[in-house]
């Protein structure tokens, strides 16, 4: 079986658990970019017990281990919203690999679940699950839960000629994306508790569960979806966020597009860059004062260019998959709302029924209990998507801010880098005969 | 009218250690030194240039620049007041009439180039069109730099008809031409294309002929590339306009973010719109390499000179040596080379002895002319090599101080290119934290 680790995972070494920074406290955010290495099963349940990290309130906190700096970074910003609330579930996607079987090659990933909640059997779990598992996950979420916003998976389906899925960035980028989504189900405060998300997060052999769910739930299944009826008046607040979500498409995909633009040009500019060192180095070969500054300028021209490979690939891995990921966001939303409108139309479609039958009859008669439930399911749609849109809008609020900064931070870490190289060759141009002037580009 | 030559100051965004005004200043400063030659009695300047029409040669209308050559005595200065200077126009092919007369006059001198005649290794931005104000300027400065250069050189700052083009505007053509130095011109033109093998050249001009040709090819070739890496540079800082724009459409429709996102949008302009202010003074590191790309004509044309001296002294050389080999052949009969002559005698008999007499008078005469000849061209090209040599080794100094210069300038631009680029996103950033 070949393993295939994901890019960003380094090791500092073996952490045992109670050294590992608590999200939630102050100070330990500011170490945010500590890197944890993913600890095995029996490391963890040592360290039940452990009294070093607990809440304010006394209780002690499971923390899941963080396989990579940016998942911690996921969890700080989920958690910055649930501020002062306990948090006793915690997941994380982690460790892809690979299995090559007679039938098919997929890829399985970890799944690790720290958990006080009654609703689970043990405090700890640790499974493997492929993508088709979260596929499965998420329909039955959908269908049990249809009044709530599931939180997107990434792309199902890959060209089999254009994308190589068993490449490190690919995998990673995806194991990225089941990680968000897994997380956001985890800290929706209805969602979290759903069954089949426990069976997901604990069940060593899924395939039986997914038999058995299917049975055991038919009875809920509602189709929302296919309601035939139409509607009369949709509330403004949700005809607003129809229109929201209309206009922040068309700006997704517009700043898609420009940051493809970008890596375009950058690529560009890179091949350019690559053709322009060499060309100093080649001038530096006919001179004899000034080959040492020529030297020097195409080195740091080479550093530059480094620099500049750094800087696009940073950009296509972080911060398109986000973009595209939020288009996927935005449909799931929509397709909600709509479901919302049939269950008003509904409602609308039976109670236009009842009033017209009531004039015919002569005794007043109660309105009949259909009415009733359908009534009280469009305020319980209401509701649920009123607290779920504020959910998304702080979320995505969350999302786009740590996007948008991560990508001014790749720009400023590239001119910072650029900058560097100018700056050590500075001297050698200034004064290549002089000995700090050597000493000083020897250091770089 | 164009203006003057005033550098505008560039925006400054945060902390730039150097504006563009300083750099300009800088770069001249350092290309030529105001207190040697000519520059020590006077200051010299293009100070403008201008779009004139008229009719040409032909008799066809022709739209054509002058540019305004300004001068004033130094001590004038000094005294506080600053008098307004002496001036006159001329257009560029007046200072090519100069150049050409230089070169010819002074062989043994590497001559300044003059700035491109046509914008030729050009990004896509600047247009190639003559007429076009940023390239008018940029030669206007190349031009400036000619002269300077032509002032502080310790030969041809003395010459008159460099004086005279300063300083008199009429009838200056008809001085030069006056010099006779037309028919040099053409005899060098036709000796610059003939083929000839020297024996014996002096090494230090081959390799420098060599070094002149390496120079030519790895120039333009830096200057091509570096014209599409502008190019490449030049799109991508436009696209991050984009941003702006769409920046500020989304944030009308939010209600929190709105107002982070409206100021981060602003900041991506300011760095989308730095780009132009940088690419025009990375045009004047161009420049820098261009001169001494086109220094490399003039190398190689002291190279052949010398080649043309050493082969005008082989040849005299040779003469010699076959004259005396005919009179040693004469004197002592023998016949050790082939000639028709001696075949002819051979078979029609001997000449007299009147006859042997007349040519042995005849050759001794031209074997003594002929070690004038030797002589001289030995005299000649020994000057030649010497103060040829002289003045190749003040030029790489100057190549090597000037070239120094330019990288440090580019290194400088390039710092304070990142400089900028690291405080507009750190700017951008904190907009974005506050969404």
């Amino acid at each position: 079986m070949s393993t295939v680790t994901p890019k960003s995972l380094a090791s500092s070494g073996q952490k045992p658990i109670q050294e590992i920074c608590h999200p939630l406290g102050a100070e330990e955010a500011a170490s945010a970019g500590v890197l944890t290495p993913s600890p095995d099963v029996g490391n963890t349940t040592s360290s039940i017990g452990e009294k070093d990290l607990s809440l304010p309130n006394g209780t002690p906190v499971e923390t899941s281990s963080p396989a990579s700096s940016s998942s911690l970074l996921n969890r700080l910003q989920l958690d910055d919203d649930l501020d002062g609330e306990t948090r006793d579930l915690f997941v994380t996607v982690d460790d892809p690999r690979k299995h090559v079987s007679t039938m098919e090659t997929y890829i399985t990933y970890r799944v690790a679940t720290k958990t006080t909640r009654v609703e689970f059997d043990l405090p700890e779990y640790s499974v493997r699950r492929r993508y088709q598992d979260f596929d499965w996950l998420r329909s039955r979420l959908e269908d049990s839960q249809p009044t709530h916003l599931i939180p997107p998976l990434p792309e199902k389906f890959v060209m089999k000629g254009v994308v190589d899925r068993f490449s490190e960035e690919f995998v990673e980028t995806r194991r990225k994306a089941l990680d968000k989504f897994l997380k956001r189900v985890a800290d929706h405060p209805v969602l979290s508790f759903n069954e089949h998300l426990n069976a997901f997060l604990s069940a060593k052999d899924l395939n039986k569960r997914q038999g058995l769910a299917l049975l055991t739930k038919m009875g809920e299944s509602v189709k929302y979806v296919t309601g035939g009826y139409k509607l009369r008046a949709r509330p403004m607040e949700f005809a607003a966020m129809g229109d929201y979500l209309d206009m922040f498409t068309q700006k997704l995909g517009t700043i898609d597009r420009i940051a493809q633009r970008i890596i375009k040009e950058q690529s560009e500019y890179l091949v350019e860059l690559r053709e322009y060192a060499p060309v100093y180095t080649t001038w530096a070969a006919s001179e004899a004062a000034l080959q040492e500054p020529l030297e020097g300028v195409a080195g740091c021209l080479a550093s530059c260019s480094g620099a500049l490979d750094e800087l696009t690939e940073d950009m296509s891995e972080d911060f398109l998959p986000v973009l595209r990921e939020y288009v996927l966001y935005v449909e799931s939303m929509k397709s909600v709302l709509k479901k919302r409108d049939n269950v008003q139309a509904e409602y609308e479609a039976k109670l236009e029924a009842v009033a017209f039958r009531k004039e015919e009859r002569t005794t007043a008669a109660a309105v009949p209990t259909d009415v009733e439930k359908c009534q009280d399911r469009v305020e319980c749609f209401n509701a649920d998507l009123k607290a779920d849109w504020d959910r998304w809008q702080n979320n995505k609020r969350q999302d786009f801010r740590q996007l948008l900064t991560g990508m001014a931070d790749h720009n400023i870490h590239y001119y910072e880098k650029c900058l560097a190289a100018w700056e050590s060759v500075m001297p050698l141009l200034q004064d290549p005969q002089s000995p700090e002037a050597r000493s000083d580009s020897e250091k770089d | 009218m164009m203006a003057d030559s005033a550098p505008e100051e560039i925006a400054v965004i945060g902390n730039i250690d150097i504006t563009s005004a300083e750099l300009k200043n800088n770069i001249r400063n350092t290309m030529v030194e105001i207190d040697k030659g000519l520059l020590r009695k006077m200051e010299i300047s293009v100070a403008e240039a201008e779009k004139r029409t008229g009719k040409n040669a032909v008799n066809m209308q022709e739209t054509y620049t002058v540019y305004l050559i300004e001068t004033r005595p130094v001590d004038t200065i000094t005294e506080g007041v600053t008098p307004a200077p002496d001036s006159l126009w001329r257009r560029y092919s007046e200072f090519e009439l100069l150049r050409n007369y230089l070169l010819v006059t002074y062989p043994f001198v590497v001559v300044a180039p003059l700035p491109e005649k046509r914008a030729e290794i050009v990004w896509h931005k600047l247009s190639a069109d003559n007429m076009d104000p940023d390239f008018v300027e940029r030669r206007r400065v190349g031009l400036e730099n000619f002269l300077l250069r032509v002032a502080c050189h310790p030969v041809l700052c003395n010459d008159k008809i460099f004086y005279m083009f300063l300083t008199e505007e009429k009838g200056w053509k008809e001085m030069v031409y006056d010099t006779g130095f037309q028919a040099k011109a053409d005899s060098r033109l036709k000796a610059m294309n003939a083929a000839f093998r020297v024996k014996n050249p002096d090494k230090r001009f081959t390799e420098l002929k060599h070094y002149s040709d390496e120079l030519q090819t790895v120039l333009s070739q830096l200057l091509r590339v570096r014209a599409r890496v502008a190019d490449r540079l030049y799109g991508v800082y436009k696209v991050h306009g984009n941003y702006g724009r769409v920046f500020s459409e989304w944030s009308a429709i939010e209600k929190e973010m709105g107002d982070g996102l409206q100021s981060a949008g602003h900041h991506v302009d300011v760095y989308a719109a730095s780009v132009d202010d940088i690419l025009e003074e990375e045009e004047h590191y161009a420049d820098q390499l261009k001169e001494y790309l086109f220094y490399t004509d003039a190398l190689r044309a002291v190279c052949r000179k010398h080649e043309l001296t050493q082969f005008e002294l082989e040849t005299a050389a040779q003469d010699l040596a076959s004259k005396k080999q005919q009179k040693e052949e004469l004197v002592t009969g023998t016949v050790r080379t082939f000639s028709l002559k001696g075949m002819t005698s051979k078979l029609f008999g001997q000449e007299t002895a009147e006859q042997r007499e007349a040519k042995l008078q005849a050759l001794e005469q031209q074997i003594e002319e002929g070690e004038e000849a030797v002589k001289e061209k030995n005299k000649e090209s020994d000057d030649f090599v010497k103060t040829a040599w002289e003045d190749i080794e003040c030029f790489k100094e100057q190549k090597d101080r000037d070239l120094k210069e330019a990288l440090i300038s580019y290194a400088i631009m390039q710092i304070s290119m990142c400089k900028k680029g690291i405080q507009v996103w750190t700017n951008a950033k904190e907009c974005f934290n506050k969404m």
